[in-house]
C-alpha cells in the first residue's frame, strides 16, 4: 500500500505543478478578443480579412516586438459573431468574463456592435470597432466604446460632396434593414435637410438575408434616378449590381458601393461584365503613405497571401496594434487601466498617422476615422490600387 | 408607386421565382412522402448542387457547356444522398427506434452543420459564380437573365419528367406505393429500405439540380441554401406535405405575394408576406390547400 501511496502522491504532486506551471504561462499572455463574423447571415469574407489582419499584429508584436507589458506575449482569441446581435452578444461575454482578454476589437456588423456595447457599458471591457459605422456605436458616447473607422456621418457628406461634384439630383437608397443600412440612409435624408443640398432621394430597403431584389429594382427604375447607392453588405452588393443589370438599371444609371467590397479579389470574377463603371468607398489607397509598422504588415501580408492588403486587414492589424500599445503604456491588463490609456494615449497604426480617442462631442466621441475616398473602375479587370480617385473626403467637425 | 407596367413585370418576376423555389419544395415533399421524415439539411445539398456546377462549368465545361453540367451536378448529389442514406436514415427502420421523427430532425440538422462547416472551410469566405454567357431575354416588359429564364423552362421540364417518371414507370409506382402505405408495399415485396434510398437520392438531387439552375443567379457561397430551404418549407406547409401539384401551386403562390408585396406595400416585409401567406392558409386549411390528412398506426 505505501508504494501506492507514495506514487499517487508523487502523481498528485506533479499534476499540481503542471497546472501551476500553466497557469504561469498563462498569465505571461496576454488575450485580445477578436469578434468577427465568420459566417452568415454575417460577412464571412471581411471576418476573414480582418482577421488575416490581427493575426499578423499578433506575429508583428511577440517577434518584433518581442511582446509588451514586460515581454509578454499577446495572444487572439477568436469568436465567430455571425453578424448576429445575440450571438455577438454572447460571444463578448465569454471573451471579457471566460477569456478574460483587455479588450475586444474586429467589429464589422454595426448592430452586433450596438448590442455588445450595450453589455460592454457594465462588463467594463473596452471593445474597439475595426469596420462598424453606425453613429450609436459612440454617439452613445459608453466609456468602454472605441472605434477606428469613417463613420456613417462622414460617409454621408462624401456621398453629398459626390452628387454635388457629378450633378446628381435624384437619388436612390437602396438599403439593407439593418443598423448600417437604416442609419446611412437617415442620415442622408437628415444632412440633406440640413445643408439644402437639395436631391430628390427615394429610398428603398430590403431584408439582408433577401435573394431577389426585382421587385425593388424595378421600383428604383421606375423613379429614373441619376444615382444609385448600394447600401448593401456583403452578398446583398453583389445581388444588387447583377439585379439593377438585369433590370437595365446599369450600366446607364451610376452606381456607388457605400464600402470597400469592389476591392476584394472576388469581385472581378462575379462581376466580370458588369463592374466596369462602379463607384465605390474605400479608406485606403496604395497611393497613400503608410506608417513603419503599416509597411511590415503590407509586406509580410503580400508575403503569405499572395495580395495586396485591403483596409480591412490593415484595420484589423492597426487595431489589435492598439490595444497591444495601450496595454504596454498602461502597465496592466485590468480593463478600467486600458480604457484610461486608450483616452489618454496616442498610437501607431498602418496609416501615417497617430490615432487618438478624443473626448468629443456626439458621434466623434472615442473616434478615429481615416480619410474617405470615392474610387471608380472605368475598366474591366482594373486594380483597385490603380482605380481613379475621384475625391478624397476628411471628415469630422469637432 | 403604381403602373400596370410594374405590375406585370412583378407578377411575371413572381411567378419566376415561386417555380424555381419549387424545386426546393418538390425535394422536401418527396422525401416526406416515402421516407416520412423532414430532411432539415435540404439547403446544404441545394449548395453541394450549386458549387458542382460552378467548378464543372469553370473547370472542365466551360460556359456554353452549362446544360450538360446541370444534370452531372443533379446527379453528383443524387449519389451523395444516396450514399448517406443508408448511414444516416436507414437505421431509423432498421432498429426498433421509438422516436423516429426525433431522429431524423436531430441526424438532419447534424448533417446540416457539418455539411455547412466543412463548406466554409474548403471554401472559404468568397462568392463564386459559374458566370453565363446567356444574353437578357425580354419576357413582356421584364427583361430577364438568360440564366434564369433557362433555370425556369428547366425547372418546368424536370417536374413534368418527375411527374411522368412517378405515373408512368414501375419505380414511380412502387414510389406512389410506399407513399400511400409503407406496410402495404413490402407486403407487396417491395425492397422498401433499397426505395427509401433511392427516394431520398432523388429527393436531395432535386435539391442540387435547383442549385445548379441557380448558380448563376443567386451565387455560390457556403450557406446559399439556406433562404431557398426556409422558402421550401414555406411552400410544402402552404400547398400540403406530400402533394406535388400543391408545390408547384404554392411556389407560384409565394412568389407572387412576395414580389407584389414588396413592389406595392414596402419592400423591407418582403419575407414576411410570404409567411402571412403561411398563416393564412393554416388558419384556413392547416392540412395545406392540397394536403390530406392522415392517420398512422
Amino acid at each position: 500500500m505505501k508504494p501506492f501511496t507514495r506514487a499517487l502522491g508523487s502523481i498528485a504532486v506533479i499534476a499540481l505543478a503542471g497546472l501551476t506551471g500553466s497557469a504561469q504561462a498563462a498569465d505571461d499572455t496576454i488575450k485580445i478578443g477578436l469578434e468577427i463574423p465568420l459566417s452568415p447571415p454575417g460577412d464571412p469574407a471581411a471576418g476573414q480579412l480582418i482577421r488575416r489582419g490581427a493575426d499578423l499584429a499578433v506575429e508583428y508584436v511577440n517577434t518584433v516586438m518581442k511582446g509588451v507589458n514586460g515581454g509578454k506575449k499577446i495572444e487572439l482569441v477568436v469568436q465567430d459573431s455571425q453578424g448576429k446581435t445575440d450571438v455577438g452578444v454572447a460571444a463578448y461575454r465569454k471573451l471579457a468574463t471566460e477569456d478574460k482578454v483587455i479588450g475586444v476589437t474586429g467589429f464589422f456588423h454595426s448592430s452586433v456592435n450596438i448590442a455588445v456595447n450595450e453589455v460592454a457599458k457594465e462588463i467594463g471591457v473596452p471593445t474597439l470597432a475595426t469596420q462598424t459605422s453606425a453613429a450609436d456605436i459612440t454617439a452613445k458616447r459608453y466609456e468602454p466604446a472605441f472605434r477606428t473607422h469613417a463613420i456613417d456621418p462622414i460617409r454621408v457628406e462624401t456621398f453629398l460632396e459626390f452628387t454635388k461634384k457629378m450633378g446628381y439630383k435624384r437619388v436612390s437608397l437602396v438599403a439593407e434593414t439593418t443598423d448600417y443600412g437604416i442609419g446611412i440612409s437617415e442620415e442622408m435624408e437628415k444632412q440633406n435637410k440640413e445643408t439644402k443640398a437639395g436631391l430628390e432621394i427615394q429610398k428603398i430597403t430590403f431584408d439582408h438575408a433577401a435573394t431577389d431584389l426585382t421587385a425593388q429594382l424595378l421600383q428604383v427604375k421606375a423613379f429614373k434616378p441619376d444615382l444609385v447607392i448600394n447600401i448593401g453588405v456583403g452578398a446583398p452588393v453583389d445581388l444588387i449590381i447583377d439585379q439593377a443589370t438585369t433590370v437595365g438599371l446599369l450600366p446607364t444609371t451610376p452606381m456607388i458601393v457605400s464600402y470597400d467590397a469592389p476591392e476584394r479579389p472576388q469581385f472581378w470574377k462575379l462581376h466580370e461584365k458588369n463592374g466596369v463603371g462602379i463607384y465605390f468607398i474605400a479608406y485606403y489607397s496604395p497611393k497613400q503613405k503608410l506608417s513603419d509598422i503599416g509597411e511590415w504588415m503590407a509586406k509580410a501580408y503580400k508575403e503569405k497571401y499572395g495580395e495586396t492588403a485591403i483596409y480591412s486587414s490593415l484595420n484589423g492589424f492597426g487595431d489589435v496594434m492598439i490595444l497591444a500599445q495601450a496595454a504596454d503604456m498602461a502597465k496592466s491588463t485590468d480593463p478600467k487601466a486600458i480604457i484610461k490609456a486608450l483616452e489618454a494615449g496616442t498610437f501607431k497604426t498602418w496609416a501615417d498617422a497617430p490615432v487618438t480617442f478624443p473626448d468629443a462631442p456626439g458621434v466623434y466621441y472615442h473616434n478615429w476615422s481615416p480619410p474617405i475616398l470615392v474610387l471608380h473602375y472605368t475598366k474591366p479587370n482594373e486594380d483597385w490600387q490603380t482605380a481613379e480617385i475621384v475625391m478624397e473626403h476628411v471628415g469630422g467637425k469637432h | 408607386m403604381f403602373s400596370t407596367e410594374l405590375l406585370v413585370q412583378t407578377l411575371i418576376a413572381g411567378v419566376m421565382i415561386g417555380v424555381l423555389y419549387a424545386l426546393m419544395a418538390l425535394g422536401i415533399t418527396f422525401i416526406y412522402s416515402i421516407v416520412k421524415m423532414i430532411n432539415w439539411a435540404m439547403g446544404e445539398f441545394y449548395m453541394i448542387g450549386s458549387f458542382a456546377q460552378y467548378l464543372l462549368v469553370v473547370f472542365l465545361l466551360g460556359r456554353d457547356l452549362w446544360w450538360i453540367a446541370v444534370p452531372l451536378s443533379a446527379l453528383s448529389v443524387f449519389l451523395i444522398g444516396a450514399a448517406l442514406e443508408p448511414i444516416l436514415i436507414k437505421p431509423m427502420f432498421r432498429q426498433a427506434l421509438e422516436r423516429k421523427d426525433e431522429y431524423a430532425t436531430v441526424v438532419t440538422i447534424a448533417l446540416l452543420l457539418l455539411l455547412r462547416n466543412l463548406a466554409t472551410g474548403i471554401a472559404g469566405p468568397n462568392q463564386f459564380t459559374p458566370g453565363s454567357n446567356l444574353g437578357v431575354v425580354m419576357l413582356g416588359p421584364l427583361p430577364v437573365t438568360g440564366a434564369r429564364f433557362a433555370a425556369f423552362l428547366c425547372t418546368l421540364a424536370a417536374l413534368a419528367l418527375f411527374y411522368v417518371l412517378l405515373k408512368r414507370t414501375w419505380w414511380g409506382l412502387a414510389l406512389r406505393a410506399a407513399a400511400q402505405s409503407r406496410v402495404g408495399a413490402q407486403t407487396s415485396g417491395v425492397d422498401i429500405l433499397r426505395l427509401d434510398q433511392i427516394a431520398f437520392g432523388v429527393g436531395v438531387g432535386l435539391a442540387g439540380l435547383a442549385g445548379a439552375l441557380l448558380a448563376p443567379e443567386f451565387q455560390v457561397y457556403p450557406t446559399n441554401g439556406v433562404v431557398t430551404t426556409v422558402k421550401g418549407f414555406e411552400i410544402i406547409v402552404i400547398g400540403g406535405l406530400g402533394s406535388i401539384p400543391g408545390a408547384l401551386i404554392a411556389g407560384v403562390m409565394l412568389g407572387v405575394v412576395e414580389s407584389l408585396g414588396a413592389a406595392f406595400i414596402a419592400s423591407p416585409y418582403q419575407n414576411v408576406y410570404g409567411f402571412l401567406l403561411v398563416l393564412a392558409v393554416l388558419l384556413i386549411k392547416p392540412t395545406g390547400l392540397f394536403g390530406e390528412r392522415v392517420r398512422q398506426a
